[in-house]
């Protein structure tokens, strides 16, 4: 069920460690908390140079979050556009503690004061990113299936229904839990079988891991399949 | 006319909490044993999730989980001089149906009793002289004690996997538990939930009087468990949607989440559910059961042979179970004769409420049924009652347990009781209110007992079961004692306006107190004034086993639940060991 991933992933990993290092360094060389002049909005959503602030512009976010925080879904690189501006700050916070475990952004995340990781959840969570319908969209069985996760559970695997603390039909609740709709297959797929394996390990109450543990690749697939197919704006 | 079924081992009528896990027991020792449950099958997915399982309309003022009262209700009435009503709409108490039994809808509440309340007649007449009482206080010993339903409480917290922290292990007082606890063998199996706001305030108030505040013991998990019988639970997510309510979480404890699953793996038991069991069945000689009769969903009649018979119902139901299988002798309180009914006894309830400025903000809705936090100080035989002129006590806590819209709107005395006055004060005082439970005791009295109605029958037409309760004077000094002190407590936490309201009588069904309903089968040494022996088999009849809260010859202050677990494995223990190896009397009347 689960392919691999493709070509195209680990070019756009190279792309982001050459785009974004920089940039990183930069940041960190930025003393936490000094006065920063307010953020001007990007007139170019281009690759950020070293001589950007990590305050005044989202370049380093954009390389690989997208200009309107729409992700990289291929790349397993999250949607953020509107995702709660809580969970966004929780999980930089977490990439800067080292408990929530990804090299990349926790480069980044260690290179922000928590000022500016504030001001980063804030700025993706007032955005919204039109949706992108996944290149290869499951089968009707998957769908159904991951249907059946997200309103219901399972009880023979004792999983309940995602939307319990998601929201309905996987919106998300503020605060409290991050939306799953219209996210990328790829992505929900990663952070599940990271929850499983155990590397990663923010999730309170070990709410996540509770869950992620008792499905098989084949559940995975078709419960991330499909969220990635829910299309908020029809809704 | 009966269809007559195969013979089984033992059949269990409801199969709720204690009928899973005799079930369980049984079938697993290689007996066929056969499970009667009158309610639907049902399971954390799909009837317990959300949203369909937040609708506090549903569940909270329609009862969704419990009883069908328009087929099945009580009658109750104060007095013997009163004709009893039909109790259409489930208030003061909230009797369940179903697989999972009443537990499903409890908020987790997992206490001990004290060694004290098992000895309470003993106890009371060493310590304060014998002519203390009310002479209509019919308090008694329950023939088992502490120290023998130790290693059962123990059995029962982890099989449950209960968050909470022990304040006396094997004598040694721990620090951050409740010192008046009777010793425990080991810690809980979890650690304590995260208290919320409102107790963390209390504990600072009853703290700075010299109280001594613990953490609630709470069967919604502080995390992860998975318990003896290799079930997993879930940490519970706080959502304040557990009494009343499923949980949709697998976080709570109930028979769904801790032993169902393995109980219905077992081929040595069938479950059937829409079976109402109409009386067990006696022999010629009215010593011996020979079974049960039981009409299903589609109203076929069968009868089921079994060679033992454990009732295992909701309380109330357990009495009205015996009464109407003609097994013990009806009690009568014009006499005192009799035994099956007497000791009815409740919950003596009380609450604070201690209202703050608008910069106090207590997010009431951060909850789970059990995370709270109180004080053992005025509970039971914790204080010297010597000139007070009662028994018993209270725990006291800020143990709320949800700020949901529709129940929730604490606020002060002189508010309108409808209309735009009260909108604005709902608005005001919801999120800067702290609320205590006093929650009491209950001695059983002479005058309080359950029989069956003259006048009601049910749908299947038999006599519903009357209940005659009014709160003792007993227990009505005792909530104005306690509430006093819960007083001082949210003055110490400094509000605005503190208002006790102790309970007082009559006592009504319309107005939610508790769901504890005790006594009416009690258990004790002595035929004369009990139903069932100390291993809660029915004196008359030798191979029929009661168990319930039913059992409690009075109700002691804390949450009945942990106690019932107790004597359930405790139960368990002598039918294994003694009454299956040799059928017959454990105890010689």
């Amino acid at each position: 069920m689960n392919a691999p991933a493709p070509p195209f992933a680990r070019f756009a990993f190279s792309f982001l460690l050459i785009a974004a290092l920089p940039c990183a360094l930069a940041a960190s060389a930025t003393p936490a908390g000094a006065a920063t002049p307010a953020a001007k909005p990007a007139a170019k959503p281009a690759a950020a140079t070293p001589a950007a602030s990590a305050a005044a512009a989202a370049p380093p976010c954009e390389a690989c979050h997208g200009a309107h925080g729409e992700g990289m879904a291929a790349a397993h690189v999250p949607r953020i556009s509107g995702q709660s501006a809580d969970y966004l700050k929780k999980q930089l916070d977490d990439y800067a503690a080292g408990t929530r475990d990804n090299p990349i952004m926790a480069n980044f995340a260690k290179a922000l004061s928590e000022q500016q990781r504030a001001k980063f959840a804030a700025r993706y969570a007032a955005m919204s990113a039109r949706y992108i319908p996944q290149v290869k969209p499951p089968i009707a069985v998957h769908l159904a299936r991951g249907h059946q996760l997200a309103f219901q559970g399972d009880e023979a695997k004792r999983v309940q229904a995602c939307n319990a603390c998601h929201g309905p039909d996987g919106v998300g609740v503020p605060h409290a839990a991050p939306y799953l709709a219209g996210q990328s297959a790829e992505f929900l797929a990663s952070a599940l079988k990271a929850f499983k394996d155990g590397t990663r390990k923010n999730d309170a109450g070990e709410l996540m891991r509770s869950v992620a543990e008792r499905l098989d690749d084949a559940d995975i697939a078709a419960v991330t399949g499909y969220f990635a197919s829910v299309d908020l704006s029809t809704h | 006319m009966a269809q007559r079924l195969k013979e089984v081992d033992v059949v269990v009528i409801g199969v709720g909490m204690v009928g899973s896990i005799v079930a369980k027991e049984l079938a697993a020792a290689g007996y066929k044993v056969v499970g009667l449950e009158r309610g639907q099958t049902r399971f954390t997915v799909p009837e317990f999730q959300s949203p369909a399982v937040h609708d506090e309309l549903r569940f909270d003022i329609r009862k969704a989980l419990m009883q069908d009262n328009t087929r099945e209700p009580v009658t109750f009435r104060n007095q013997g001089a009163q004709v009893a009503l039909p109790v259409r709409r489930w208030e003061s108490f909230l009797p369940g149906t179903g697989l999972g039994g009443s537990m499903v809808h409890w908020n987790g509440q997992t206490y001990r009793f004290q060694a004290t309340d098992f000895q309470l007649a003993t106890q009371t007449r060493e310590r304060y002289g014998k002519n203390f009482l009310d002479p209509d206080v019919t308090i008694q010993d329950w023939g088992v004690t502490y120290d023998d339903l130790e290693p059962h409480y123990d059995r029962f917290e982890y099989l449950l996997g209960t968050s909470g922290k022990a304040g006396n292990i094997k004598g040694r007082i721990q620090a951050g538990g409740d010192p008046h606890e009777s010793p425990r063998s080991r810690d809980y199996p979890t650690p304590p939930q995260k208290e919320h706001f409102q107790g963390a305030m209390f504990r600072k108030a009853a703290g700075s009087l010299g109280y001594h505040p613990f953490p609630q013991p709470s069967s919604n998990l502080s995390q992860p468990y998975t318990n003896p019988e290799g079930v997993k639970l879930n940490a519970c997510v706080f959502c304040g949607f557990c009494e009343r309510y499923a949980c949709e979480h697998y976080a709570k404890s109930v028979p769904q989440t801790v032993i169902l699953p393995v109980l219905l793996a077992n081929p040595n038991f069938e479950l059937r559910t829409g079976c109402q069991v109409q009386r067990i069945n006696l022999d010629s000689t009215k010593k011996h059961a020979t079974g049960v009769t039981y009409i299903d969903a589609v109203g076929r009649v069968f009868e089921q042979p079994a060679s033992l018979v454990i009732t295992s119902t909701f309380a109330i139901n357990n009495i009205r179970m015996l009464l109407l299988s003609g097994i013990g002798k009806p009690y009568d309180p014009a006499t005192g004769h009799g035994v099956v009914g007497r000791n009815y006894a409740y919950q003596t309830m009380s609450t604070v409420a201690s209202f703050f400025d608008e910069d106090v903000i207590v997010n009431p809705f951060m909850a789970s049924g059990a995370s709270g936090t109180l004080v053992n100080d005025f509970a039971g035989d914790n204080f010297d009652h010597s000139g007070l002129g009662f028994i018993g006590g209270a725990y006291i806590g800020a143990v709320n347990t949800n700020g949901r819209p529709i129940q929730y709107h604490p606020v002060p005395p002189g508010t309108p009781a409808w209309g735009k006055g009260w909108k604005q004060a709902v608005v005001k005082h919801y999120n800067h209110t702290v609320m205590f439970s006093c929650h009491g005791s209950s001695v059983s009295q002479r005058q309080n007992y359950c029989d069956l109605d003259p006048t009601y029958r049910d749908a299947w037409g038999q006599p519903v079961l009357r209940i005659t309760f009014d709160f003792p004077p007993n227990d009505i000094k005792m909530a104005a004692y306690v509430t006093a002190k819960a007083v001082e407590i949210g003055k110490a936490m400094g509000a605005k306006q503190v208002v006790g309201s102790p309970r007082k009588g009559p006592y009504t069904v319309t107005q939610y107190q508790t769901t504890h309903n005790t006594g009416g089968t009690v258990m004790g040494d002595d035929p004369k004034t009990s139903v069932v022996n100390r291993y809660l088999q029915s004196w008359d009849v030798p191979n029929v086993f009661v168990i319930g809260a039913s059992n409690y010859p009075q109700n002691a202050t804390w949450n009945p639940t942990g106690t019932l677990g107790a004597l359930t494995y405790w139960a368990i223990d002598a039918l294994k060991n003694k009454y299956l190896k040799s059928p017959g009397r454990l105890v010689s009347a």
